[in-house]
């Protein structure tokens, strides 16, 4: 296994470019998907309309389809150089929102009709009520299911070796074809995505648990 | 004369071609406590919350102290942080404690620092003897406490009046002693309130107008005497014997 030392500072790259991808994207994805929560639930019949086919597109086709057209089609269009990490960036954040929002738009809904009507009657506003009432308990419940996007979302993220971001697996890929060492290499690379994943699902895990509230056990 | 704190004029409300409440016209003074009873389904849940404007009324209009509110472009916020409302199903705020159910409007809608917003909540709290419960999550409460909480979150604001959805309906007759017993409290303290309540022995102590309700209007109102003694129409008649030999039974 000597390759771990030979090329560590590549395999650390590699994986802090994906750790960042999965990362952002995620917390990106979730203030949009939350926005588009709100605005499906509130904003009326066209909003909800226009969220309805941003959801279907982004759900609907493949990925590495989507990196391509924020890398290739779009850039050459607006006729710009794209960088292939922050095109990489967007593509996720976009495509982890559409999810996003179906599960708070879920967990909302969960919480929404009763509670909005207490809020109201104290006289808050309707964002208000949102901000202090509704979003609190979503988030809550919005949890587990957040647990399984950020999951998927890192594993996705070796989609972006086809757009040239030198993530972890590309850097896997790299390694592999210098030394040849394919047996070792490849699930060295799974290894660390194992470890990384288990790491944030404990702490996803505690944070669930931290958050509960008390006296209640929410049922997803 | 006292001041006419609550009004609404000729109201109704249709759901389709259901219609829940037909032209009522009421009048609430100042320090007036007025009790609303009838059989399930008559309205009375939906006329109150659009007395409080929580439902747009379909005909007619509600006045807060001589403010219209079912005029074109008020602002209901406001006009709803002047107004109490207490729910059947209590619906206290699940993630916060008794303390932060009743702190919340006082913080973000009357805009009280910290300071004073913890110390009228716990105010209100005392007022209800809920005080020692602050730091309990709803969840962690009985039913009768955590009504007790939302008249505390009612009655935190000093609304103008205190609008109640059968506030004990959803209890059992233990729990139910505990809540009429803080209504009790709030009516010596001469906090104005509109009582939709089927809790009889409560209701010929404490209430000024007693006001059956059926099918979506008033069918008759007055002393809560008249009721006890002798209605006036059929309807009335019936359900209060029906309300006395329910309440004797649990007695």
């Amino acid at each position: 296994m000597d390759f771990i030392t030979e090329y560590f500072p590549l395999i650390i790259e590699g994986f802090l470019v994906t750790v960042q991808v999965t990362f952002f994207g995620a917390i990106m994805g979730l203030v949009l998907g939350t926005l588009l929560a709100i605005g499906d639930l509130y904003g009326g019949k066209i909003i909800s309309t226009i969220i309805k086919f941003y959801v279907e597109f982004f759900r609907g086709s493949a990925l590495v389809a989507q990196l391509f057209i924020f890398y290739f089609s779009i850039p050459t269009m607006l006729k710009i150089i794209p960088i292939p990490f922050i095109t990489g960036l967007i593509v996720f954040a976009l495509n982890s929102a559409a999810y996003q929002k179906g599960y708070i738009k879920g967990a909302m809904e969960s919480v929404y009709e009763d509670q909005m009507t207490a809020a109201l009657s104290l006289g808050l506003s309707k964002a208000q009520a949102i901000r202090y009432v509704v979003l609190p308990q979503a988030m809550r419940i919005v949890i587990p299911p957040w647990g399984n996007e950020f999951c998927s979302l890192a594993k996705s993220s070796a989609a972006l070796l086809t757009i040239g971001v030198r993530d972890l697996t590309s850097a896997g890929k790299s390694i592999a074809s210098w030394t040849w060492r394919v047996l070792e290499v490849y699930p060295f690379i799974a290894l660390i995505y194992l470890l990384w994943i288990s790491v944030v699902m404990k702490f996803l895990d505690i944070l669930y648990n931290k958050v509960k509230i008390p006296g209640i056990e929410i049922t997803v | 004369m006292a001041d006419i704190v609550m009004e609404c004029r000729n109201l109704w409300k249709i759901y389709g071609n259901i219609t829940a409440v037909k032209d009522v016209s009421l009048e609430i003074k100042e320090g007036d406590i007025k009790l609303i009873f009838g059989p399930s389904g008559s309205g009375k849940s939906t006329f109150l919350r659009c007395l409080a404007m929580l439902t747009t009324p379909t005909k007619g209009d509600v006045f807060l102290r001589g403010e219209c509110l079912t005029r074109h472009g008020v602002n209901l916020n406001k006009a709803r942080a002047r107004i109490g409302f207490v729910f059947q199903l209590i619906w206290l705020f699940h993630h916060l404690n008794a303390l932060g159910n009743v702190e919340l409007g006082l913080r973000r809608v009357l805009k009280l620092p910290k300071e004073e917003a913890r110390k009228r909540a716990m105010e209100a709290l005392k007022a209800v003897r809920m005080e020692e419960w602050a730091n309990h999550y709803p969840a962690q409460l009985s039913g009768g406490q955590q009504q007790r909480v939302g008249i505390a979150r009612a009655l935190a604001k000093n609304p103008d009046i205190i609008l109640l959805d059968e506030p004990t309906s959803a209890l059992d007759p233990e729990l139910t002693g505990e809540v009429i017993d803080t209504l009790r409290d709030l009516a010596k303290e001469g906090i104005t309130m509109l009582i939709v309540t089927h809790e009889m022995p409560f209701a010929r102590e404490v209430a000024d107008e007693m006001i059956f309700f059926d099918q979506g209007t008033i069918v008759e109102r007055g002393l809560p005497e008249l009721f006890f003694t002798n209605p006036s129409s059929d309807r009335a008649r019936r359900f209060m014997a029906r309300l006395i030999k329910r309440t004797r039974r649990e007695e």
